[in-house]
């Protein structure tokens, strides 16, 4: 049912990617790609004005939908609970600390509809 | 010499254990008479000395003592600069590694090789770290553990159990479950799960915001204005959470010489109140693990809790609740990882353990049924599959006259690429005008050590290549980097 094609991240959002090097003598995993730097003499954008953001409640954060019943609910938060506690381990820095606002919102939602532990 | 060793390399105190000539492991106490030793260390600056331990926790200057760098080992940004120097966390660690190594080599002689624990949900990163920093400290890493497994170890030695244990280890830094299965002499373990940044010096942490509050609400001044009065305030609401393990409430006397004394008064409700989002999200690690294992609560043979942090009622009530029996401590709860781990020296063999993270690549994964196609984290290895194991899944190349196939290594159980860590790149070069859909077989193997290899094969030229999965990305040590540093530590006095 599923055909899997391998595809880079890089590829798949139509970036231009480097030719891979040719392969060494000596096999060694390489490192992940680094996010490429912007370019040279680009001209700095310039920053929008900031605009005051809106906070989102849990619930938009969790994306829980007053049509879901409990069981949803709980399903929906054991997902996101799953995905944001291991993503609190990330080895990105900016992931991590979404993923901890996250399990806040996660457990405020809980609390929420299943009461205090 | 001591044979089989084990290091916990914890939060807030290390312990070092080692399996006496009967069997039974041994804590074996620093050169202060301490049998753990604060992971805390000291840089002083009158003398080329660095002290380890107590001493370093309770006396210096706070801009020069380093508290819980275990938090940071997989953060490639985190620099202590002290006096001119940059020392990474790993090398911090290595300080802390030494003293233990020095200190106990005197009472069971040379240690060479050592089991080392970590916890369960600790990345790639920080595992090489903490490999980095045994080498740096003069020591072979013999095996890394997953600090539940450990301290399960040393329970199902200790108690003679059978059954399904789970194990809930919530210590100064992380909390770690492990369900595991004990039939006769041998340990299967089902699921290991982790959580980062939830321990007791969170809690630490909530509390003195609250200490902070009503000082501030008593004398209309702030409760600390630099490092040393926030250190001392921290540690007076360290104490007062562990009174509140003992009493239902404490009262307290805390300020600073600019602007008074407050009396600070808090009850057991409200310190449970306090750490009430915390102990929901242990909650749902032991329901996350559970679900991983697919078991139900009665299908639990024994709770076991190991970590200083389980000695909290609260946390103890709602495993009761929850699993419908009193859970059990095996001896002292900050001592049982370091035993085990000297026990796992001995008997790995009879450990089955699981892969501690899914492994797998990154490909377009079209749905013929939907027509649906998104780019996707294809899991070739799940995490808790018992090893030694080896997997393979067959993708096709997306384009004609590809001549260079791109396999990423991913790590993280997450098909979502957002959600998961890319540790590395495999690069295949194939013959010219070929059409696109050509079949490419990749296959990760994990072995006990947890080394992870990754292969991938060319159906139609036959052409492979196998490497190993080493994350080499910001913050790890290249091999030249680490033999200096370590030449520089062997040399350097650590008390």
């Amino acid at each position: 049912m599923f055909k899997k094609v391998l595809e880079s991240i890089s590829k798949s959002l139509g970036k231009p990617t480097k030719p891979a090097p040719a392969p060494a003598a000596k096999d060694k995993a390489a490192p992940a790609a680094p996010p490429p730097p912007a370019a040279k003499g680009e001209a700095p954008k310039e920053k929008a004005p900031v605009k005051p953001v809106a906070k989102k409640s849990a619930e938009e954060l969790c994306e829980i939908e007053p049509k879901m019943n409990k069981e949803q609910v709980r399903e929906r938060l054991k997902m996101l609970y799953r995905r944001h506690n291991r993503a609190a381990s990330s080895l990105d820095a900016k992931t991590r600390e979404e993923a901890d606002a996250m399990l806040d919102a996660i457990v405020q939602i809980r609390e929420k509809f299943f009461g205090e532990i | 010499m001591a044979e089989f060793v084990g290091i916990d390399l914890g939060t807030t105190l290390s312990g070092l254990a080692y399996l006496k000539a009967d069997g039974n492991p041994e804590i074996v106490p620093n050169a202060d008479g301490e049998r753990l030793t604060p992971s805390v260390v000291y840089f002083d600056s009158h003398e080329d000395v660095k002290l380890v331990g107590s001493a370093a926790r309770d006396g210096g200057d706070p801009e020069r003592t380093i508290f819980q760098i275990k938090r940071y080992m997989d953060d490639p940004e985190h620099i202590v600069k002290i006096d001119g120097k940059d020392w990474a966390p790993s090398e911090i660690s290595a300080l802390i590694l030494a003293k233990l190594k020095r200190d106990c080599s005197k009472i069971v002689g040379d240690i060479t090789e050592v089991v080392i624990t970590v916890p369960a949900n600790f990345n790639e990163l920080a595992r090489k770290s903490t490999i980095a920093a045994a080498e740096m400290a003069g020591l072979k890493i013999r095996r890394l553990v997953n600090e539940p497994t450990a301290a399960a170890v040393y329970y199902a030695h200790t108690q003679g159990v059978q059954g399904r244990i789970l194990v809930f280890d919530l210590g100064g830094g992380t909390l770690d479950t492990t369900i595991l299965e004990v039939t006769g002499d041998n340990i299967r373990i089902l699921t290991s799960e982790g959580s980062r940044h939830l321990g007791g010096s969170n809690m630490d942490d909530i509390l003195l915001a609250t200490y902070a509050e009503q000082y501030r609400k008593q004398v209309g001044a702030e409760l600390y204005n630099d490092e040393r009065q926030r250190r001392r305030a921290l540690q007076a609401s360290e104490d007062a959470k562990k009174m509140l393990s003992k009493l239902q409430r404490v009262s307290d006397t805390i300020g600073n010489d600019q602007s008074g004394l407050a009396r600070i008064d808090l009850n057991r409700e409200t310190f449970e109140k306090l750490i009430r989002s915390m102990v929901t999200r242990a909650v749902m690690l032991v329901e996350q693990a559970m679900d991983s294992a697919k078991l139900k609560v009665s299908d639990i043979d024994h709770v076991v809790l190991v970590g200083g942090s389980t000695r909290i009622p609260k946390v103890k009530q709602v495993l009761e609740k929850m699993f419908g029996k009193t859970p059990k401590t095996c001896g002292n709860v900050d001592e049982c990882v370091a035993l085990g781990a000297a026990l796992f020296a001995k008997k790995s063999s009879r450990i089955q353990e699981v892969c501690n993270q899914s492994y797998g690549t990154l490909a377009m994964v079209y749905n013929a049924a939907t027509g649906d196609e998104s780019v996707q984290n294809s899991i070739v290895i799940p995490k808790n599959t018992a090893i030694p194991c080896s997997r393979t899944q067959m993708y096709i190349t997306s384009e004609d006259n590809e001549r260079i196939i791109e396999v990423d290594i991913t790590q993280g159980e997450d098909t979502d690429p957002k959600f998961i860590d890319v540790i590395g790149r495999i690069t295949l070069e194939v013959p010219p005008n070929r059409p696109k859909g050509c079949e490419v077989a990749v296959t990760f193997s994990y072995d006990e050590n947890q080394r992870v290899r990754a292969l991938v094969v060319d159906k139609q030229s036959g052409r492979s290549r196998e490497v190993a999965v080493s994350y080499k990305g910001a913050g790890v040590l290249s091999d030249d980097e680490l033999k200096r540093r370590s030449s520089f530590l062997k040399a350097m006095r650590i008390e």
